[in-house]
């Protein structure tokens, strides 16, 4: 048979944050395209912000996504504070990167419990586990909460925090809510440990095995983490975060609401927990480590699947690390919860590690409005990466039953956690 | 043994906190004894978009020509329309720019550059189907969601809350962020129902719950008060649009405040 091209398409991947389909197309010689349909509607977060009090603008930032709201809060605040020559108190900065571990906790639990491992234990959804898996369920469950319960607490609510703002936040909770904090973290730190145990059981696919580069912040302080000023890359390259437009390049495609990065305008990459563990992995202390060391053939760098793994790390590693940030502050109680911000002209760039990786604000800030906004999210930096991944499963695939296609090509987007909601505020001005 | 209540909930342009919000309450696992998922893609991979519900929650503006026939689809197909949350009910956050032509937007954020599928300015959805019930937030309360199913459950149908953040406000016995601290606050302005969550917090509210309905005269008053403290009018307008975007009468009420006064 000649030139028979059968597109294979997904119009709706489920269990994922946004709308986005999956389009294989097979010829006669095999695969012959492979796209990720970004088809979720625009919403110019960039250009609607322009002009805006600042203010008002960082109260919006957070809206472009859910999953991940307090990152997008915390990274536009740092870009705006950077903007105009505000730096937080070690305290402050603290209690950010707490609220920010409370994002980190929430999300991963949600993703490997509800979207991932459905997939593995034969679900369509997480709700029809309930029954032979109450366990899990539950154990999602509490560790969701205790994600959602630190973002309450410290940002007033788990999605779409308002209490942090410039200068610090607008309220603290009281000494006794830290205290019980840090019991509810060490309560969870037994479930963390048990879901990377689950999840170093599952299988990760060898059909997409191979080099992958990978990009990640290079942690402030030396110690695992979500801040830094300087960027990392797999293959020994370092630039600071002031940079990022001359080493992550991004283009329109047309298939796609959502732009593709490439690093260097050249070549696909990868961010997210793996690419985390990957370049910062001399950093990780406690537990974690001791997981890492028993289990570092399962979480290597050649392998997208790796990254579920990679987040059940981290929820092991981010709940001792919460715990030993709740100390610091802890030390320094009462803390004042803001500073006066004077609000100068200028421009900052923010690059934060999310859930899902590396997120990009750079913030132009004139007569207290914004002048120039720039974002770019996780999921835009992985498209690429995650385009050539679903091309190797399907160059593999293609001649089974395309259900079974289907269902492997959606599992290699499941494994990159896409936010597309995120990816299509993508914006270059 | 009874028929369950079908469900599906169907996401537009939008961030997902509303589905999220939905999924995370751990309440949700009982009432869904009583219910039968037919689409929820966030969290179901056996979803369908165009069968029969008896209830269709719809999350996100419309804001593709695609989603404008998703939204038709989803009226045929159900029996109860609720539009939840800021983006169905008010157009999002999105909506920010109606300042800005589609065209401009476009420009800024993709270049020259073509997308194959086609863009429009986010809108409610209301604009394209008639709504039969709304959860108001960014993103609704998990109150708000236990009590519009709770109600649906037992075949009765939640009231409307007709009065502002501020009376929550008084009741927490917050001290007042506008009139103390002198914060352009939109609690007047506002809905209830979040039980003051933000000046609770001493942070002045951004109206996330949407104006008030039933064309009360709290735009008019408020716009009096942010005028009075020296807010211009283009920064009164900007601050009420946050949310309130669509809304037809704001920019008659504010003008009208403005009226003969030199700014």
């Amino acid at each position: 048979m000649k030139n028979l091209y059968l597109p294979i398409t997904v119009d709706h991947i489920a269990r994922v944050e946004g709308k986005g389909g999956v389009e294989i197309v097979i010829g006669d010689e095999g695969v012959k395209e492979v796209k990720l349909n970004i088809i979720e509607g625009p919403r110019f977060f960039e250009a609607i912000t322009i002009g805006k009090k600042l203010e008002e603008a960082l109260a919006v930032y957070p809206r472009i996504c859910s999953f991940c709201s307090a990152a997008h809060k915390l990274t536009a605040l740092e870009a705006a504070e950077k903007a105009v020559g505000f730096k937080p108190r070690e305290e402050i900065q603290a209690l950010r990167e707490i609220l920010y571990i409370g994002d980190m906790i929430e999300s991963h639990a949600l993703h490997l419990y509800l979207l991932v491992l459905p997939d593995y234990l034969g679900y369509s959804s997480p709700l029809n586990m309930v029954e032979k898996y109450k366990k899990e369920i539950e154990i999602a469950l509490k560790l969701k909460n205790l994600g959602s319960w630190i973002m309450d607490v410290l940002g007033s609510r788990a999605i779409h925090q308002e209490n942090a703002i410039l200068g610090g936040f607008g309220k603290l909770p009281d000494k006794s809510t830290l205290e019980n904090m840090k019991r509810k973290l060490k309560e969870a730190l037994p479930l963390a440990e048990y879901t990377f145990e689950l999840f170093a059981k599952l299988e990760q696919y060898s059909e997409v095995e191979g080099p992958i580069t990978h990009m990640a912040v290079k942690p402030r302080n030396g110690v695992y983490g979500i801040y830094g000023d300087t960027i990392s890359v797999s293959d020994g390259f370092e630039f600071p975060v002031e940079e990022y437009k001359k080493h992550i390049v991004e283009r329109v495609v047309e298939h796609s609401f959502a732009k593709h990065s490439l690093y260097n305008g050249e070549s696909p990459f990868m961010v997210g927990a793996i690419s985390r563990i990957v370049n910062n992995v001399d950093l990780l202390y406690g537990r974690a480590k001791e997981l890492y060391e028993a289990h570092r053939e399962l979480l290597r760098s050649t392998n997208p699947f790796a990254n579920n793994l990679a987040q059940a790390l981290e929820l092991v590693y981010f709940t001792e690390r919460a715990i030993d940030l709740v100390d610091e502050v802890l030390v320094k109680w009462p803390v004042r919860p803001r500073d006066e911000v004077e609000i100068r002209n200028g421009f900052g760039v923010s690059i934060t590690e999310a859930p899902r990786g590396l997120l990009v604000y750079a913030l132009k800030v004139e007569d207290g409005r914004i002048a120039y906004a720039d974002i770019i999210t996780p999921t835009a930096m992985n498209l690429a990466m995650m385009e050539v991944h679903v091309r190797m499963m399907a160059e593999k695939h293609y001649r089974d039953d395309p259900e079974r296609l289907k269902f492997l090509a959606e599992m290699v987007v499941r494994a990159y956690d896409p936010c597309i909601s995120c990816s299509v505020h993508v914006v270059r001005l | 043994m009874e028929e369950k209540i079908r469900i599906g909930f169907y996401a537009l342009t939008s961030c997902y906190g509303c589905q999220l919000q939905f999924a995370m309450m751990d309440e949700i696992l009982h009432l869904l004894l009583n219910a039968e998922i037919v689409c929820w893609y966030m969290l179901d991979r056996d979803s369908a978009e165009d069968e029969p519900v008896d209830i269709a929650f719809i999350e996100g503006s419309v804001s593709t020509e695609e989603e404008v026939e998703l939204v038709k689809k989803i009226r045929e197909n159900a029996k109860i329309v609720v539009a939840v949350g800021a983006c169905a009910i008010q157009g999002g956050v999105q909506s920010w720019a109606n300042d800005k032509s589609l065209e401009e937007l476009w420009k800024t954020v993709y270049g020259d550059a073509k997308v194959k599928f086609k863009p429009k300015m986010a809108e409610p959805v209301e604009k394209y189907i008639k709504v039969d019930y709304k959860l108001y937030g960014c993103p609704p309360e998990k109150k708000d969601f236990l009590y519009a199913l709770g109600t649906f459950l037992i075949g009765s149908w939640p009231e409307d809350i007709d009065y502002p953040v501020c009376l929550e406000c008084r009741l927490r016995g917050n001290p007042c962020v506008l009139l103390e601290r002198g914060e352009p606050c939109l609690g007047p302005i506002t809905r209830a129902g979040c039980n003051a969550r933000c000046p609770a917090y001493s942070i002045a509210c951004v109206g996330c719950r949407g104006a008030i309905g039933y064309d009360v005269a709290w735009f008019d008053s408020l716009a009096r008060v942010f005028k009075e403290k020296g807010l211009t009018k283009e920064e009164i307008l900007r601050r009420m649009k946050i949310f309130n975007a669509h809304n037809p009468k704001l920019e008659e009420i504010v003008n009208k405040v403005f009226e003969g006064v030199k700014e």
